[in-house]
């Protein structure tokens, strides 16, 4: 429309994700933009610090994942010191990742993915939570959850020195070893592990994709984009969280692109639009066109749907039947409906168990060579693990002592945002019309939130008293005319 | 009777590690009280519910950022202040939910649950340490934990403690 918007992007956000909307002559939504406050200092705290403190310090961006940071720091110093982990290392790395992966999937999909299907999207508010869900399920199940998710975390615990900062990553390897004992223990957690996956897809099977209303939203264009997909594929472009290649499908299925994190900047950048600090990333060689969708757009996505739709399947036996099944009901690859992202988010934790147990039992596991010393001079490191919510970056140049000069994390919501701007975009015309804005907004976007599960870096809790979110509508003079927020 | 003094709070991200701070702080003097634990944490989301398990009373202290305080007033709440709120993502799940699960599944949690919360005033710059405001509030917190324990629980302590609760 050529019309110049300019917001102040300083505003306090106090938290919150923030929405603007920006509505034309005739009251109707020109452009909705989402915003996250920012993580500030980052650049200037890193500084000075070793390279090796990286994992701790990393680990602590993030509340809610921080063995995700812990991971793709101690990968980016392996690359640092362009040294190799012997086998063990690297298997009890993948182990305890994917025992992450599983708690953290089980957590989302119970406690608050879940509930919008499990329960019903257009349930009363009240229901659609947990306790919503365990209305449907039982209370037994919701033990169950709590009880599976506890026994990870302590194994997780145990091989990782500690749970909330995982202090067992080093430099070609870990601190260390697995002994037998806590060998057995990880099978039996793996064991559980995988149970419970096979028991989530059959809950879902048989609450969601048997309601052809829940089906009915899945697919709805509400939440479909048709964008690129990313995600770390093996070396047979099976699914991988710990390692491998990252792989770039484009919104047809083809492969677009395959490369090694080392050179994630020839092919992904980052955009800066005037209204926000966000960088939105995008695919370099096909550039960014604005927040379009399609092939000529660089926009992609990352996170459990993109991980499904940039692999060839899964690496293990049950997931990959859960895969076949996933692309044989929503109608073949790729798939382009956002809150797939939840089913994809079971059979992507039903593969991290069967991993699981798969590592645990493996008898080198329990080798106690489990760290090769740096001897090379650190210049630059790059690590690449997938992260629950989709690919994470971790890149830093230090001087020749492996003191940090520089570094750059791209989190996978900031792979997500040009999509995730998309959805709250889409979201808002759907419900604003005409100057009428509907309070309706805030579960609509909710929901796409809950399906991208965006993680705004910010403080790591606080007392939720205000949700965060806040919506602001703005007419066509730029004047504030409604502020929406749930209380 | 367990009592658990809980912490949270990242303290690289400024304020909102006040609530850690205070902990830390706490552990030393409480440590000899048999049946007091304090746990510092910067985890937030669901994990908390871990972390309550098990204990008959629990005193949370953390950081808040209503707006509607000036910085470095400490706020106390108990569950019963705290909106049932639909969060839509673990990055935002914390206390109201874990409460409201609790209840649902009828796990053993506290019977009596507290809440000293400090204003803040940035808690998002990493590595900036504690604004001046809030580090005096920190220091009050810890007088007015070390006050209530005393209070509730007449296990022996030192007549350090004792001598900062009358300053206090």
């Amino acid at each position: 429309m050529g019309r110049t918007i300019t917001i102040d992007p300083i505003t306090r956000l106090e938290g919150h994700g923030k929405i603007d909307v920006f509505l034309n002559d005739q009251g109707n939504v020109d452009h909705a933009y989402f915003q996250v406050p920012e993580l500030r200092g980052f650049e200037k705290f890193v500084e000075g610090r070793p390279a090796e403190d990286m994992p701790q310090i990393t680990s602590r961006i993030c509340g809610v994942c921080p063995t995700a940071h812990h991971m793709a720091a101690t990968k980016a110093l392996d690359d640092l010191y362009k040294v190799e982990p012997p086998e063990a290392a690297k298997k009890i790395r993948e182990m305890i990742y994917s025992a992450f992966m599983v708690e953290d999937h089980a957590l989302h999909f119970y406690f608050l993915g879940g509930p919008d299907f499990v329960v019903g999207p257009t349930a009363e508010k009240a229901k659609r939570n947990i306790l919503g869900v365990l209305g449907v399920v039982g209370a037994e199940i919701g033990l169950k959850v709590i009880g599976l998710r506890k026994q990870l975390r302590d194994l997780i615990s145990l091989a990782g020195g500690k749970v909330i900062h995982p202090v067992f990553g080093l430099p070609g390897g870990i601190s260390k070893a697995l002994s037998k004992e806590d060998q057995a223990k990880f099978v039996a957690g793996a064991n559980a592990a995988v149970e419970f996956g096979q028991f989530s897809l059959e809950l879902f099977d048989k609450v969601v994709l048997k309601n052809p209303k829940y089906v009915e939203w899945i697919i709805s264009p509400a939440y479909t984009h048709q964008t690129y997909y990313m995600g770390l594929v093996d070396a047979q472009n099976k699914v991988n969280f710990y390692d491998g290649s990252l792989r770039v499908v484009d919104p047809a299925g083809k492969e677009f692109s395959k490369f090694k994190a080392q050179d994630y900047l020839q092919h992904v950048a980052e955009h800066v639009e005037p209204w926000s600090y966000v960088k939105f990333c995008f695919l370099k060689s096909v550039g960014w066109k604005g927040f379009a969708e399609g092939a000529d757009s660089g926009i992609y996505a990352v996170a459990p749907l993109a991980r499904l739709n940039a692999s060839q399947g899964m690496a293990t036996p049950k997931a990959q039947g859960a895969y076949e099944q996933f692309f044989k009901t929503l109608g073949g690859k790729p798939v382009h409906h956002t809150l797939a992202n939840h089913w994809a988010r079971l059979i992507e934790l039903l593969y991290a168990a069967e991993r699981m147990q798969e590592l645990a039992s493996d008898p080198q596991i329990i080798d106690p060579n489990v760290r090769m010393l740096p001897t090379a001079t650190p210049k630059e490191g790059i690590g690449v693990v997938e992260a629950p919510r989709g690919t994470l970056f971790h890149h830093y140049e230090t001087d020749e002592r492996g003191v940090v000069t520089r570094a750059n994390l791209i989190v996978a919501t900031q792979n997500n945002a040009a999509r995730i701007a998309m959805s709250v975009d889409k979201a808002a015309k759907g419900v604003i019309h005409n100057g009428h804005v509907d309070d309706g907004i805030l579960n609509m976007v909710e929901m796409a939130f809950r399906a991208y599960d965006p993680c705004h870096g910010c403080a790591s809790h606080a007392l939720p008293g205000q949700m965060p979110l806040i919506v602001r509508v703005y007419d066509q003079h730029h004047e504030m005319v409604k502020e929406i927020r749930r209380n | 009777m367990k009592t658990l003094v809980l912490g949270l709070g990242n303290e690289l991200l400024g304020d909102d590690g006040v609530g850690t701070l205070a902990a830390r702080a706490l552990k030393e003097q409480l440590n000899r009280h048999a049946d007091v634990d304090v746990v510092e944490s910067p985890l937030c989301g669901l994990a908390l519910l871990d972390l309550l398990l098990g204990y008959d009373r629990a005193l949370i202290l953390d950081a808040i950022m209503t707006g509607m305080h000036p910085p470095g007033t400490i706020i106390e709440l108990g569950p019963e202040d705290l909106d049932p709120v639909c969060a839509p993502s673990p990055h935002y799940a914390g206390l109201p939910e874990i409460f409201s699960i609790a209840e649902q599944l009828a796990l053993k949690f506290p019977q009596d649950i507290r809440i000293l919360a400090v204003e803040v005033e940035d808690p998002y710059t990493l590595g900036a340490g504690l604004s001046s405001c809030v580090t005096r509030a920190l220091e009050t917190l810890v007088r007015r934990v070390q006050t209530r324990l005393t209070c509730l629980a007449p296990s022996p302590s030192t007549g350090e403690g004792q001598s900062e609760v009358a300053k206090g």
